[in-house]
């Protein structure tokens, strides 16, 4: 046995009877048969490629289930059931002597487990993911890493920095009372740049983020991208990428590629440690469980098309700057949204280059802007329309809150 | 008829290789992927169905996990196989079948039953009486369609249709139908975010709406795939609209390309939601310098199976088409990773290819049923017609 698969077994169940296998009647007991052989073959002589067989069954099935019906729709019974199935897989790619690329495999099975199943076992695949991830770590020497100068930093051209107006900037002000903030901008629902409220993060003191940290803890886990100008283009698309193809891939010339709007810290818990949620979401009614946080990663002139969100918003800026622009929700009449179910909170209209014939009220709509630096948080009161252009290599920290 | 069948068979549900090693648990590649066409019923097991009959299979169908078959000659008598075994259903009379994962519906003369596979119950989960047709000029409707409506694959089994509809043939998808009317108007409903209604759009539909793009053409014949439709003229022509995702359709796939790029060979969602969507009817003609790509072909396109050639009949399974020529070819295309397209490998295509074993061995194909990863065709004389 190797050192690596005694550390991974250990996390798994001793033996077939302590490892349990329950579903509801929403799976057919032919796709439970095939369950069951995994978890036989898992504790038997079987050979790798019946192993490697069964396990890919079952992520084939589960996968068609996950893609049927809408995403919200999809049971979750399927989902844990694609859980498993990377859970075999994985098993069966690192359990005899695997190369560096079935470990490779190994993590990017895990993150699929992630991305697309729902958590069994305590989580298990986050746990696999670990130890797998510190293998890799252990075995990679200081001269195979990438080379430092990230393509990211190369800037071909002066990104178009826009001159912020005093009378439309949004107002800046440093570390407000929990009662200030309050009745002065979230009972009013004004927008609001909080300064040096996020400073103690360890993202800006023991860990400063930075593109070769983003390398080294998280490189090889497999990540959403999208791909396209913006979402409302038709050329829009998700792929999934490792974050080192992610860096790789995409140069500092034009935007095609935005990891964006992902819960980064749920797949990567060590980047959960370098960030904390901004105080003043305590005056709100929810949990802190229920507070959702996103990443939001990528080169210069990333663009997040003029749209609102139902929730409230803290926008924290860890590396580069992004300029943004904010609409009241009381001027919607002037900011066309899409008719479409499912673009009714994105507006129609090119915030930095509009249409002035098709949407001839957009010039009247009043609006706020900002440049958001490292460190700032930006205070996004719920259903305010809000357009984002990233000026350079861009990290943000997004808060969804009630 | 001979019938073959290829892909899918870890329930031994196109043939069972060797009772032992099943037992064990164990499955090699080749015991659960036939990549070879393989002769049905060649060794006649007589205590399956004691009549010898199973040489005249009329009529098959394929669910993820089995297949049932049907031969209707005096007493008729339905067989079963795959998971939970091969075992003959009571079933004297059955006139047509359906399968699903969990139900086997049966069509009698004076009713309709769904016999849940789940559990081993003496009764069927569900029945419906039927008054035998009064108008016996038109041709018997074909299960799912029963007289007012059709049998749905989970509850509630009976679901009406709008008489307006002159429905005469349906064919159901996971989430949504395609429906041909005697006049040879096409109708989707259901789920629509793969493109598989063919309106243009990836909205859903809850009534039976008009294929438009297709009006004025009368189609004889429609099928659904898992995310895909499929059609055929009365002049022949093969149309197909829906996800693209596995090159089902026979247009260029991205993600098809990309996935053979890369070493592994899996295709685990590399993309969850691509949106390019060709709303044109035809698919571009690449250009030199720059390939277009389609994921997911909102209206219907026109598929020309080269070389050109009128085709008899077409099927879908989960991400795969199989189309019949007037000329007896058998041409497969889309998602082959279990042996499905017939090609002796494992290899997904996007482009519509000749299955040669049938070439090769001097049989004319004139009939193709699809399950979900798997492909049954029948063989036989020429001219034989279509049952």
């Amino acid at each position: 046995m190797t050192a690596l698969w005694s550390k991974l077994s250990a996390v798994l169940p001793p033996n077939e009877e302590e490892f349990p296998l329950q579903f509801s009647d929403k799976v057919e007991s032919s796709v439970v048969s095939v369950l069951q052989q995994s978890r036989r073959q898992l504790y038997s002589d079987a050979t790798s490629t019946d192993r490697t067989l069964t396990a890919q069954i079952i992520l084939d099935l589960s996968w068609e289930k996950l893609n049927t019906g809408t995403w919200r729709d999809v049971d979750k019974e399927w989902r844990c059931v694609y859980s498993y199935g990377c859970l075999f897989k994985v098993a069966a790619l690192c359990r005899e002597h695997p190369s560096a690329d079935e470990i490779l495999q190994g993590i990017r099975t895990c993150d699929m487990g992630l991305l697309m199943g729902a958590a069994i076992m305590d989580n298990v695949l986050q746990v696999l993911v670990q130890i797998l991830q510190e293998e890799v770590r252990k075995s990679t020497k200081e001269d195979e890493q990438h080379n430092i100068t990230s393509t990211f930093r190369v800037k071909t051209e002066r990104p178009r920095v826009p001159v912020i107006k005093d009378e439309q900037a949004v107002p800046r002000i440093k570390c407000p009372s929990l009662e200030s903030f309050k009745s002065d901008y979230l009972l009013p629902l004004r927008p609001v740049i909080l300064e040096a409220t996020a400073d103690h993060w360890p993202a800006f003191n023991e860990h400063p983020w930075s593109v070769e940290y983003l390398r080294s803890v998280a490189g090889c886990r497999t990540v959403p991208v999208e791909v396209g100008s913006r979402y409302t283009d038709e050329e829009w698309s998700q792929t999934l990428l490792t974050v080192n193809e992610f860096i790789d891939q995409y140069d500092g010339a034009k935007a095609v590629g935005y990891l964006a709007q992902h819960q980064l810290f749920d797949q990567i818990p060590e980047l959960k440690e370098d960030i904390r949620i901004p105080d003043y979401c305590c005056l709100g009614d929810g949990d802190e469980d229920d507070i959702t946080v996103n990443a939001w990663f990528g080169p210069g002139g990333t663009v997040s098309p003029l749209h609102q969100d139902p929730q409230q918003n803290f926008l924290v800026q860890v590396v580069g700057s992004k300029y943004i622009r904010l609409y009241s929700p009381e001027d919607t009449d002037k900011l066309y949204p899409h008719q479409s179910s499912l673009l009714h909170n994105t507006s129609q209209v090119e915030v930095e280059n509009p249409d002035t014939e098709r949407f001839p009220e957009f010039a009247r709509a009043p609006y706020l802007e900002c440049v958001l630096q490292p460190g700032d948080v930006l205070f996004i009161p719920v259903q305010h329309w809000h357009y984002i252009r990233s000026l350079e290599l861009s990290f943000s920290v997004s808060f969804w809150w009630s | 008829m001979r019938w073959f069948g290829f892909g899918f068979n870890a329930f031994g549900q196109i043939c069972v290789h060797n009772e032992l090693s099943k037992d064990e648990g164990r499955d090699t590649v080749s015991d659960v992927k036939i990549m070879n066409p393989t002769e049905l019923h060649r060794n006649v097991d007589k205590s399956v169905c004691g009549r010898n009959k199973c040489l005249k299979t009329s009529q098959i169908r394929a669910s993820w996990s089995r297949r049932v078959w049907l031969h209707v000659d005096g007493d008729s008598c339905v067989c079963l196989a795959g998971f939970g075994g091969t075992s003959v259903v009571d079933s004297s009379g059955c006139t047509d079948t359906v399968l699903s994962e969990t139900h086997l519906t049966l069509a009698f003369s004076d009713r309709i039953e769904s016999w849940d596979l789940q559990k081993k119950e003496k009764t069927p989960a569900w029945s419906m009486e039927i008054q035998p047709p009064t108008d016996t000029s038109g041709p018997p409707l074909s299960l799912p369609l029963v007289p007012g409506g059709y049998i749905a694959t989970k509850p509630p089994f009976y679901r009406s249709l709008s008489p307006h509809l002159k429905a005469k043939s349906l064919a159901l998808g996971a989430e949504h139908a395609i429906l041909l009317s005697a006049t040879g108007a096409v109708y989707t409903w259901g789920l629509g975010s793969h493109g598989q209604l063919g309106h243009g759009g990836l909205t859903s539909e809850e009534e039976p709406r008009a294929v438009e793009a297709l009006w004025g053409m009368p189609m004889k014949h429609v099928v659904t795939g898992g995310w895909h439709c499929a059609c055929i003229s009365d002049g022949a022509d093969l149309y197909i609209w829906g996800w693209n995702e596995s090159g089902q359709l026979g247009l260029p796939s991205q993600s098809l390309r990309k996935g053979h790029k890369e070493e592994s060979s899996q295709q685990a969602a590399a993309d969850c939601q691509s949106a390019s969507i060709n709303p044109g009817g035809k698919p571009l003609e690449g250009e030199k310098d720059k390939e277009v790509f389609i994921s997911i072909q909102a209206f219907p396109a026109l598929l020309d199976i080269s070389p050109s050639c009128e085709i008899r009949t077409v099927s879908c399974g989960s991400r795969h088409t199989a189309a019949v020529t007037a000329t007896g070819d058998l041409y497969t295309w889309g998602w082959g990773e279990y042996g499905q397209l017939g090609h002796k490998n494992l290899i997904s295509t996007d482009e519509p290819q000749c299955v040669d074993f049938f070439k090769e061995q001097k049989l004319y194909v004139v009939d193709v049923v699809c399950g979900p990863w798997n492909t049954f065709t029948a063989v036989g004389e020429e001219e034989v017609k279509l049952s």
